[in-house]
Formats: C-alpha cells, sequence, structure tokens
C-alpha cells in the first residue's frame, strides 16, 4: 500500500527499516572484531646493553643484539663512532647478515646490498637500512628510535 | 535392502540424482582429456584431507613446539614421514592438477557464456588452493618457511590504503612470530577449508547444471559431438585415471620425501639460496628482476600492483573475451599465451 504524496509504499519502508537497523546491528560488530584480530604493537623504545661487551669492537667487527623480535647491529663508522642498525632489508622484510670483509650488508633473499652506513646499493632495497639512535647511561648502551 | 533403499528414498528424494547421473553424458573429442584433470584435483584435495587431518593430530602450533612436533612426526610416528610426504606432494600435485584444468578451459574457452560464473570461481579456488600452500609452508617453523613467509606476508604491504593492515592482519602483528604460525595453522585447517568447499559446491553445482562445454568450432557449426554416458562408462576411465595419480604420488611420496630445517630463529640472517615452492617462483624471480626504482616510483609496488592487475584479468576473463571465435578471441588467445610463457620462463629461470 502506498500513501499519497509517499515517496515509498509501507512495504518498501518496513523493509528498508529493519533490514537497515539489522545491518547497521552487523556493521557495530566490525570494529570490536577488527580491535580482536589485530594485536597492539610491541616494538621497543628502548634496548640497553652493557657497554663493557662492546668496547673493544674492532673496526671491521659487529655485534648482534635483538630488536623486540627483530635482530639488531651494533657496529664501528669509518669515524670510529658506534652506529645501530636494524638488521632487516627494507625490500621484502627478510634477516640480513653484515659481511666485514666486504663492509656490506647482504640480502640472501632477493640478493639486495647496502654499503657499510646501510645506504640501499644495488639489487631491489628501495631504501637504506633502518638506524637507531644510540645514547650512554652509566656502564650501559641505550639503544633508541630514531626520528 | 531394498526396502531400506526406498525408505530412505521416500525421505531424502535421491532419485533426483540418480536420474541426473544416468542422463550425464560427457563428450567425446580431441580435448576430452582435460576432464579428467577436475576429477583429479579432487581425488588430490581428499587426500589432502585425510592427511591433513592426521597430521594435525601431533602437529603444534606454537613458537616453541611447532618445528620439534614436525620432528616427531618424522621420526617418532609410525609411517609419519609418509604421511607428512603424502601432504606436501598431494599439495603440489594439486596445485599442478588446477593449472592444468584452468588452462585447458583458458585455451578451449570453455569459460564463454553461459560458464562466466564456473570460471569465476574456479579462479577463486586457484586462490584459495594456493592460500593452502602458502599457509601449509610455514608450519614447519624452519629458516627457509620463515624467510618465505616474511617475504610473502610483505607483498601486500606494497597495496595503496589496505596493505599494511593486510601485512598485520596475516602475521598477527609487526613481525612474523609465534603469533603467525598460529594464525596460520587456523587458516590452514579452519578458515580456508570452510571457504574451499563453499566455494567448490558452488563450482560443481555449476558445473552439473550447464553440463560439460563443447570445442568452440563445433559449437558453433552445430556439429554433433560424439559423447560418453558419464555413469558408468566415464567413471570407470576417471577410475583409472586415479589409480595411476595415486601410484604416481606415493611414489614420488617415498622416493623424494620433504626436507626439515632447524627450528627457525628470528634472529638468524635468510638462508642462502631461498627458494619458494614452484607455483611461487614466477613471482619471486620477477620481484627479484625489478629495479628499486621505475620512473622514481617504487619498482615492488609497481610489479604487485601488476600480479595483482593480472589476477583481476584472469578472474573477470569470460566478460572480456565476449566475442570468443572473432579476431578479438584469437589476439586474447595469443596474449594469453605470452603471459604463459612468460610465467613458464620466469619458473624456469627461477629453478636454475
Amino acid at each position: 500500500m502506498k500513501l499519497k504524496y509517499s515517496a515509498f509504499t509501507r512495504r518498501a519502508f518496513l523493509n528498508g527499516l529493519f533490514g537497515g537497523g539489522l545491518a547497521a546491528l552487523g556493521a557495530t560488530f566490525i570494529g570490536p572484531i577488527a580491535r580482536f584480530v589485530f594485536p597492539p604493537f610491541r616494538e621497543p623504545d628502548e634496548v640497553k646493553l652493557p657497554a663493557a661487551d662492546y668496547k673493544d669492537l674492532g673496526p671491521t667487527e659487529a655485534k648482534n643484539f635483538a630488536w623486540g623480535n627483530k635482530p639488531g647491529l651494533l657496529k664501528k663508522a669509518a669515524d670510529g663512532s658506534l652506529q645501530a642498525f636494524v638488521l632487516v632489508c627494507t625490500h621484502l622484510d627478510c634477516n640480513i647478515t653484515y659481511k666485514p670483509d666486504l663492509k656490506k650488508f647482504y640480502c640472501a633473499c632477493h640478493e639486495g646490498w647496502y654499503d657499510e652506513d646501510g645506504k640501499n646499493v644495488a639489487g631491489p632495497p628501495p631504501s637504506p637500512l633502518r638506524k637507531l639512535g644510540i645514547g650512554v647511561e652509566g656502564d650501559m648502551i641505550v639503544i633508541k628510535k630514531q626520528g | 535392502m531394498n526396502k531400506l533403499v526406498t525408505w530412505l528414498n521416500d525421505r531424502l528424494g535421491l532419485s533426483v540424482f540418480n536420474s541426473f547421473l544416468t542422463k550425464k553424458e560427457v563428450p567425446q573429442h580431441k580435448h576430452t582429456i582435460f576432464y579428467y584433470t577436475g576429477s583429479s584435483i579432487l581425488l588430490f584435495l581428499g587426500i589432502q584431507v585425510v592427511t591433513g587431518i592426521m597430521l594435525a593430530l601431533y602437529y603444534t602450533p606454537t613458537l616453541q613446539a611447532a618445528n620439534a612436533s614436525v620432528v616427531r612426526i618424522m621420526t617418532e610416528i609410525p609411517l609419519g614421514w609418509i604421511i607428512r610426504s603424502i601432504h606436501s606432494w598431494s599439495a603440489s600435485l594439486m596445485i599442478a592438477a588446477v593449472i592444468l584444468h584452468l588452462l585447458g578451459i583458458a585455451f578451449t574457452k570453455g569459460y564463454r557464456k553461459p560458464r562466466e560464473l564456473t570460471w569465476m570461481t574456479g579462479v577463486l579456488l586457484l586462490g584459495i588452493a594456493l592460500g593452502f600452500g602458502f599457509t601449509g609452508y610455514l608450519l614447519p617453523w624452519d629458516n627457509l618457511s620463515l624467510a618465505a613467509t616474511k617475504v610473502g606476508t610483505d607483498i601486500p604491504k606494497a597495496i595503496p590504503v589496505i596493505g599494511a593492515w593486510a601485512t598485520k592482519l596475516l602475521r598477527g602483528g609487526e613481525d612474523v612470530t609465534g603469533d603467525t604460525i598460529t594464525r596460520f595453522f587456523i587458516a590452514h585447517v579452519c578458515l580456508l577449508p570452510l571457504v574451499i568447499f563453499f566455494i567448490l559446491g558452488i563450482h560443481i553445482f555449476l558445473v552439473q547444471r550447464h553440463g560439460m562445454s563443447l570445442p568452440l568450432e563445433a559449437e558453433r557449426k552445430g556439429v554433433k559431438v560424439p559423447s560418453l554416458p558419464f555413469w558408468p562408462n566415464f567413471v570407470l576411465r576417471e577410475t583409472g585415471v586415479w589409480l595411476i595419480l595415486l601410484g604416481c604420488l606415493i611414489t614420488l611420496a617415498i622416493v623424494i620425501a620433504p626436507s626439515l630445517g632447524a627450528s627457525a630463529d628470528l634472529m638468524a640472517p635468510a638462508p642462502a639460496g631461498i627458494k619458494p615452492e614452484w607455483y611461487f617462483i614466477f613471482l619471486f624471480q620477477a620481484l627479484k628482476l625489478v629495479p628499486s626504482r621505475i620512473f622514481g616510483i617504487n619498482g615492488e609496488q609497481i610489479a604487485v600492483l601488476l600480479m595483482l592487475a593480472g589476477f583481476l584479468v584472469v578472474f573477470v576473463l569470460p566478460f572480456i573475451d565476449n566475442r570468443p571465435s572473432e579476431r578479438k578471441g584469437r589476439i586474447i588467445t595469443f596474449v594469453f599465451s605470452l603471459a604463459f610463457i612468460f610465467t613458464l620462463v620466469m619458473t624456469a629461470w627461477g629453478l636454475l
């Protein structure tokens, strides 16, 4: 039945009301489900390492540490200062290695290369390695997020 | 016995299926061999279900125990190694059969009206089969499967807007961790099986509803194609094919068992010479060759978007190739052949 001057029939109006109401109810579940499915981000704010372990690091040596779930690497730069990198390829997230003899980082997945400063120099990597900030607190080296 | 059959039939109405089966016919022509690929897929799928349930009795989807539980299956459980080997080989052979099935239909243009939806559900089933392969590859949790999963779950990141969320959804966080194993396991044994049987149901229903497609030429000229009754003549031939395939599968599974490396270390570098399963190698090789920048745009992003576009084109192919016996149809066959040759070359190159 359709009233004069009405845009809808009564049936269409009721269908829209009930259908729309159910759809709206369904939509309210999406948010909570999505929140449950995406866990919170767990990257550390900082990592502390005993400075004594890294004091005698030679110019061609490097030491690994854990940056949350990712591998990190601490090494001496050309000017003798300490540098910290996240050892993860910027191409497709593979863990990479530092090759001290070549002074280069290498990714075995798709043959990507970075120079000793973490700059992408060959292969598919689109950007330089992620660097971490370094500070000293007492006898600890503190590695922090940078930027 | 007869009484029981009548009793059941009165309640279930099974005679509908019976009369359908006796009427179903399979056309006989030079491409008939492709009709066998469909039932071969079903054979391998059935084997996957049975061996998959068996493996799940002992597999433990956690960071600490995943690799060790596969070691236990391989070394302690009676016949465990062969069950795992059959599961692994049957997966490969199933995907090979799916690809053959798809190629056969593509080159005979069996997707033309009214079978567009049959094709589209089929392409979705290929996607799901690859999803099974991808999620299953992580479960043994050695350094090879970790690296492959890191790469595979990072690929969606290149898709604008939703990419980063998709990666997070797949991994259960920013990184591949123990949560990823659990997530992949649930996808592999619960989510994907539900989806595959739903879509497979539609697919098989559509195949029965429209019957087998005839060769394009014969249909156009209205030639009468000879046919074979499905029951029992064609089923007998299919059973023969099944037995041969089963023999090949078990031989392969015994002679070449899949390897298992040491438990994956989240801090270890990717092992040298990593390669994905053969059906992802063309993608792997293409990603290796793409330069980091193409005209100032991220090369990986372009490659991933091209792959996605390729999949979409294949998905809607029946609508693009809507005049199959005309010039347009021949051009499409030519382009499709080029794409196929590209995939073959990339796969061969990646395998070397």
